[in-house]
């Protein structure tokens, strides 16, 4: 009965109410659907640097971060790929050869990497070649041929059927050339990386290095990112003098990102409830100030303050309650349809692409958003509803029923 | 011993730079089943009286004693309490929840003693079937007239089962009809539940009715006049 009553009294100034539980309908609304932005915005960035060429996880020898030169490779790297493979979790096993030289084209040179892979494995882990915007992604059996990123394109005047010069250390210390036909022109959504890697199919570039097999990195794409730890710890063990590193720490700004965007998420809409807090104290002290007589007679007959501090606590938590259902309803609404049919910001394409970021963006909101949501608007209501509820409680019962 | 008995009651209010005695030495008994009425002018002490004998107010001295208790003691909490259990009120301006329905305003002191929904719904009906409001149960007090609303404020006054009702001139709202019907209902009230009623007034139709008039002057016992009621 007196959560009714609590219930009833929020609706006797109804204009009043509708206001406020607007106001924190809207406010939240504003807050949560800026929030699934930016991380939508951020997510599709990690997937984007997962699927382009970071994977889940990648495999190195222990001080090839340091020491990048052609004779720092995997010893046994097949045999770890093979048996990786085997891993139940793991969707695809990509071994790369990675050298770094110059690409020169008839014009122009520039510093490049140059990653040589599988094709057929290659597009288990990444999607190289769904980003193909001229010619094919290895498709034909002729030798040397070299997928070259637009902007590289761009950078030495290549087109398709170009030749590239690719030129760089050999296993024995001496410079070595590759001349290519570029047979494909991909644009990934990160214009440094198309600048800076071009890719070749490891058999042509085992035959210049006239050597068996090798491999620098070996990546690895899972079935799904919650299994990752698990993996790792189980990659970890197998293989204690190899570098296993994660996603999140190949990348490490992109983990911060991801992290602080979340942090700044609870404060951006911690912010928009500090702010409704005082319409809300507002609100509720004017419908105090309303009916002091009446509270001055239910103290009268003999509703003890605790009651009526718990009447005035729950008629604050129902009003923002209120306004906090209905502003997660427009905001699931609002971000389950442009998570389905994302925004496109292709109008700042320039400047997204520079950070790696897509121009289609999908934004996103992970559940435990609304539950935190949730318990802080009932923290602002509890707030809130502190002075007025002591005001309340401060009534002298045979003054408010005789002066109001 | 009596039901309610103040002794050498004081109320001075130090607000403005000349002390003012509201109440100044009252001392009387009033005993079960009195229908009695506090008459005076205004800034006699009814209000203020009636506010110390419901303990809604404290006096600057002196003791009331209910049912040989004195509550003058007694914490604030406790006073709520004990308000609740023992003391009915009937206000001038009414004073229902507006947003409850004329039964829900009767259950809603038996909500606060902790009855449960069962017996509070059946004595709330049986209240308002005995205030002759048995079709306006489910009426909000804004579509009952000032009688009616007065007669549901009567029933919330007794649902409690105290042991005397305080009435703050409760016809001073009502026309000359509805006054009458409501007189009628308290007398009859007393006369089936024994119960006592304590008038504060200065409206003759009260008084009138009243087979005790406690006539106030300047915070004093003017008169205590004991009578048979009018017929």
């Amino acid at each position: 009965m007196l959560l009714a009553l609590a219930w009833k009294n929020i609706w006797r100034n109804k204009k009043r109410s509708l206001i406020i539980i607007a106001a924190i309908a809207f406010g939240l609304w504003g807050g949560l659907f800026s929030d699934a932005v930016m991380m939508g915005s951020v997510e599709s960035m990690v997937e984007t640097a997962i699927s382009r060429d970071l994977s889940h996880i990648q495999i190195h020898k222990t001080d090839y971060e340091q020491d990048k030169d052609i004779r720092n490779f995997i010893p046994a790297g097949i045999d770890v790929i093979r048996d990786v493979k085997q891993l139940g979790e793991v969707a695809g096993v990509s071994g790369r050869t990675i050298i770094y030289g110059m690409a020169a084209s008839p014009t122009s040179s520039f510093g490049v990497k140059i990653n040589s892979i599988e094709p057929r494995y290659a597009k288990q882990v990444t999607n190289l070649d769904q980003q193909i915007i001229d010619g094919d992604y290895f498709a034909s059996e002729r030798r040397n041929q070299i997928l070259i990123g637009k902007k590289l394109g761009q950078r030495l005047n290549l087109k398709l059927r170009s030749k590239v010069v690719l030129s760089f250390q050999n296993l024995e210390g001496n410079i070595a050339y590759i001349a290519c036909r570029v047979t494909g022109i991909y644009k990934t959504n990160s214009t440094p990386f198309d600048e800076a890697n071009v890719f070749v199919q490891q058999a042509d570039l085992f035959r210049i290095l006239e050597t068996e097999p090798i491999v620098h990195e070996i990546a690895i794409r899972l079935q799904n990112a919650e299994v990752l730890d698990p993996v790792v710890v189980r990659l970890k063990s197998n293989y204690p003098d190899l570098q296993i590193e994660r996603w999140d720490e190949l990348a490490p700004e992109l983990a911060y990102l991801s992290e602080t965007t979340a942090i700044y998420s609870y404060f951006f809409v911690a912010i928009i409830l500090f702010a409704l807090l005082f319409g809300i104290t507002n609100t509720m002290l004017m419908s105090v100030v309303d009916r002091i007589r009446e509270l001055g007679m239910l103290m009268a007959i003999g509703m003890k303050k605790g009651r009526v501090f718990a009447m005035i606590l729950l008629e604050t938590i129902m009003l923002s309650l209120t306004g906090g259902i209905a502003g997660t309803i427009i905001s699931v609404a609002t971000i389950a349809y442009y998570g389905h049919s994302g925004i496109d910001l292709s109008a700042i394409a320039t400047s997204l692409e520079s950070w790696g970021a897509s121009t289609m963006l999908y934004p996103f909101l992970p559940v435990v958003m609304y539950i935190v949501m949730t318990v802080m608007i009932l923290f602002t209501a509890n707030i809130a509803a502190l002075m007025p509820a002591w005001k309340a409680i401060r009534l002298v019962p045979s003054e408010a029923i005789r002066n109001y | 011993m009596s039901l309610i008995e103040l002794k050498n009651l004081q109320k001075i209010y130090n607000t403005t730079a000349v002390p003012v005695h509201a109440v100044n030495g009252v001392s009387l008994k009033i005993e079960k089943k009195e229908f009695t009425a506090i008459v005076g002018p205004s800034g006699s002490g009814k209000t203020t009286l009636l506010n110390i004998v419901g303990g809604l107010d404290k006096p600057t001295e002196g003791e009331v004693c209910i049912d040989g208790r004195n509550i003058v003691t007694i914490s604030d909490s406790k006073l709520i309490d004990y308000r609740l259990h023992n003391i009915g009120f009937v206000f001038q301006a009414y004073n229902l929840i507006p947003v409850f329905t004329a039964l829900e305003n009767v259950e809603f002191i038996m909500l606060l003693q902790g009855l449960e929904k069962k017996k509070r719904e059946e004595r709330a009906k049986e209240l308002l079937v005995n205030v002759g409001l048995e079709d306006r149960i489910n009426a909000r007090p804004a579509e009952l007239s000032g009688g009616q609303q007065q007669r549901v404020a009567v029933a919330r006054a007794l649902a409690s089962h105290p042991s005397f009702v305080l009435a703050d001139e409760p016809t001073a709202n009502l026309d000359s009809e509805s006054a009458e019907s409501l007189l009628d209902l308290m007398e009859s009230l007393n006369e089936q539940y024994e119960m006592t009623f304590i008038f504060s007034t200065h409206d003759v139709r009260v008084m009138n009715r009243a087979r005790r008039i406690i006539r106030l002057v300047d915070g004093k016992i003017a008169e205590d006049k004991h009578r048979d009621r009018k017929n």
